[in-house]
């Protein structure tokens, strides 16, 4: 059923111009990264309290959605969704080009990124970070093993596929649980940060595989069935309930427990409420499922993207949210009493984000954007022809 | 302040590790550290009631025995001990004054997930930051519940009057108090517990706590003591008396 796999026609100007473009923004995230290293992250907005800042959310965005662009690939080889196994070199591609970016711009926001291989030759295995190291590392290679053998190798492809499955779940309960074993902050430290990780990943990997899927085949002129994307939009449709779920039981049972009354009054109400409220639900959940939903709208292509897009949007203000509300609010070293200091104790943090970090954080993704058109011009990624198998229709439709 | 100097005295190899610290040594600086003897534990006794809040001896000694520098920028400013307030909410008690530094914690969460082992316990307890080997990553500050941590956002140099047998701040890196641990292996009590002393408000008591007959010994047997957020369960060697 699956047609010709192909490689996307390079020359076209707007491929070129892309790359151009991307490659502009590489340039541009090299020299930040330079400037950053003399002078210091003094010149970012990041400090002493909010030490993670933009390109943490950047980097770990990127991470989590890498795990998802996988589905596309576990559905057709472990869920036996036959409509989409022609997708499945795209997919495993696409986790890794959006792993190396998103690890890139953690590496360069290292305060002393020169060391990095000590940080290869020391492991300190009661590290949550030297464990996600070796994940990131694992799911690199049995993404690109798993490519392979989609390649030359077919007969091992559902071997390699559910492992990489497997790897994908614990990779991101890995980055989830960076935040969730932090026993410190109140806003972290939960068993279901892993979890709601999980869900957020299947949600925004679906989300750009969509948006990317449509934006190729239109821009190369290649034919794809819409029926694809809208069986695409059922999935997205429940993964994003499926963050909404775990987002109401992490607060029901944050609400339960009195010791969780004031942090998590704070996060709905405080300073930092636009950023749950405004990013993570409405922008990251109920607009795209109210779009998605819609018998109008989500019955178009291009509502679809809207939906997706949104949906990506979302998962950054999820990692933003976690990451910058999780700093901000004040350690509780003294419970009941008012706290005071020179160094800011018992205040809640700012943090604006200042260019190099945005310019860094861009870099990442612009390194994603470079290996992805790399892969489309070089590698045969992408049928042809994407239509579905004969007799398959779209379950359901709003 | 006392210290047990007899117990200093059996501290073995660990001068070996002060010049381990120093500038120029590398990466070996964590492996000579941690040799230093199990038979101490270092700890300090803080009592609050004698600690008045116009007074920074303890923070200006700290800045001037480690080189620690304050870039005027309140945000990015690095503390290795700092004096904070607490007012009760209901007011029943009044206002409190107390410095505030690493715990030098039993089970350091810092420690637990500094993915290069840099952040390191050695056997006499003193938790410390092996420089050239922080990557910088900052995960230790995110771990930390006493934000005892900073990093050191700006390039720094000896100031004028800086002390030559401490290195400077490493830019990039993440640094906190090391119970002065050079003056320690030399016999001495850290600079704050010292500058304490001199200011005559004997505040802060400096020993070892495996040796019976030391005064931080007895005073913790003697006098109720505090840590903070006990429980956590990171069991802060930093006590503290009359919070
Ligand atoms: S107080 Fe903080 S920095 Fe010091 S040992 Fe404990 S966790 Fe580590
Ligand atoms: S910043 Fe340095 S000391 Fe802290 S966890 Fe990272 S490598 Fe370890």
């Amino acid at each position: 059923m699956i047609s010709e796999f192909t490689t996307v026609e390079g020359r076209l100007p707007a491929f070129y111009t892309l790359l151009i473009i991307l490659g502009g923004f590489v340039g541009m995230a090299a020299a930040a990264f330079f400037y950053v290293e003399i002078y210091g992250h003094g010149v970012t907005g990041m400090n002493n309290k909010v030490v993670w800042g933009l390109p943490h959310i950047f980097a770990i965005a990127m991470l989590v959605m890498a795990s998802g662009a996988l589905n596309l690939g576990s559905m057709s080889t472990i869920f036996a969704a036959k409509q989409f196994k022609q997708f499945g070199r795209f997919s495993a591609y696409l986790a890794v080009a959006l792993l190396i970016g998103g690890l890139a711009v953690l590496l360069f926001d290292l305060g002393r990124p020169d060391r990095m291989l000590l940080a290869m030759m020391y492991y300190n295995f009661s590290s949550m970070f030297s464990w996600n190291v070796i994940l990131y590392t694992g799911f690199m290679m049995l993404c690109l093993l798993y490519l392979w053998t989609m390649f030359e190798a077919q007969k091992y492809t559902k071997v390699v596929g559910s492992a990489a499955f497997f790897w994908r779940l614990v990779l991101t309960t890995g980055t989830g649980s960076i935040f969730g074993v932090i026993h410190a902050r109140e806003v972290f430290h939960s068993a279901i940060t892993g979890p709601t990780f999980i869900a957020v990943s299947l949600s925004s990997g679906t989300a750009v595989s969509i948006l990317l899927l449509v934006a190729t085949y239109k821009a190369a002129g290649l034919e794809m069935d819409k029926k694809l994307v809208f069986g695409l939009r059922n999935a997205l449709i429940f993964f994003l309930l499926l963050v909404l779920y775990f987002l109401f039981v992490e607060k029901f049972v944050k609400f339960y427990s009195p010791a969780f009354y004031d942090v998590e009054t704070w996060i709905l109400t405080g300073p930092l409420a636009w950023l749950y409220w405004g990013g993570v639900i409405l922008a990251g959940i109920v607009a795209p499922l109210g779009i998605l939903f819609n018998s109008t709208l989500g019955n178009t292509v291009k509502g679809v993207m809207w939906g997706s897009a949104l949906a990506v949007i979302g998962e950054f203000a999820f990692v933003a949210h976690v990451l910058i509300a999780g700093q901000s609010y004040p350690f509780n070293m003294f419970p009941g009493y008012e706290v005071s200091s020179v160094f800011q104790d018992g205040m809640a943090a700012t943090y604006s984000p200042t260019l190099p970090e945005l310019v860094l954080g861009l870099g990442g993704v612009a390194i994603a954007g470079l290996i992805y058109l790399l892969g489309i011009r070089f590698l045969r990624l992408l049928p042809e022809k994407a239509v579905v198998p004969k007799g398959w229709d779209v379950p359901w439709n709003p | 302040m006392t210290m047990d100097r007899r117990s200093v005295l059996g501290l073995g190899g660990a001068v070996a590790a002060g010049v381990a610290l120093a500038p120029g040594v590398h990466l070996i600086a964590a492996t000579q550290t941690t040799e230093a003897s199990g038979s101490s534990r270092w700890a300090m006794l803080i009592d609050v009631n004698k600690c008045s809040s116009d007074c920074n001896a303890c923070t200006d000694a700290c800045r001037k025995e480690n080189n620690v520098p304050l870039f005027g920028d309140p945000d990015r400013d690095i503390h290795w001990i700092r004096k904070i307030e607490i007012r009760d909410k209901e007011g029943r008690r009044p206002t409190v004054s107390l410095p505030v530094l690493c715990n030098h914690c039993e089970n350091p969460p810092c420690v637990h997930v500094c993915p290069t082992a840099a952040s390191f316990v050695r056997k006499d307890g003193i938790v410390l930051v092996d420089k050239h080997r922080c990557i910088g990553c900052r995960y230790c500050m995110i771990a930390c519940p006493y934000k005892a941590r900073s990093l050191v956002y700006f390039p720094t140099e000896l100031p004028a009057d800086g002390n030559p047998d401490v290195p400077i701040r490493g830019k990039g890196v993440v640094e906190k108090c090391t119970f002065c641990v050079h003056r320690v292996d030399a016999g001495l009590a850290p600079a704050c517990v010292e500058a304490c002393d001199k200011a005559s408000e004997g505040a802060m008591l400096f020993g070892d706590l495996n040796d019976p007959t030391s005064e931080i010994s007895k005073r913790v047997r003697e006098v109720a003591t505090k840590a903070i957020r006990e429980d956590l369960g990171l069991k802060p060697h930093v006590h503290y008396q009359g919070l």
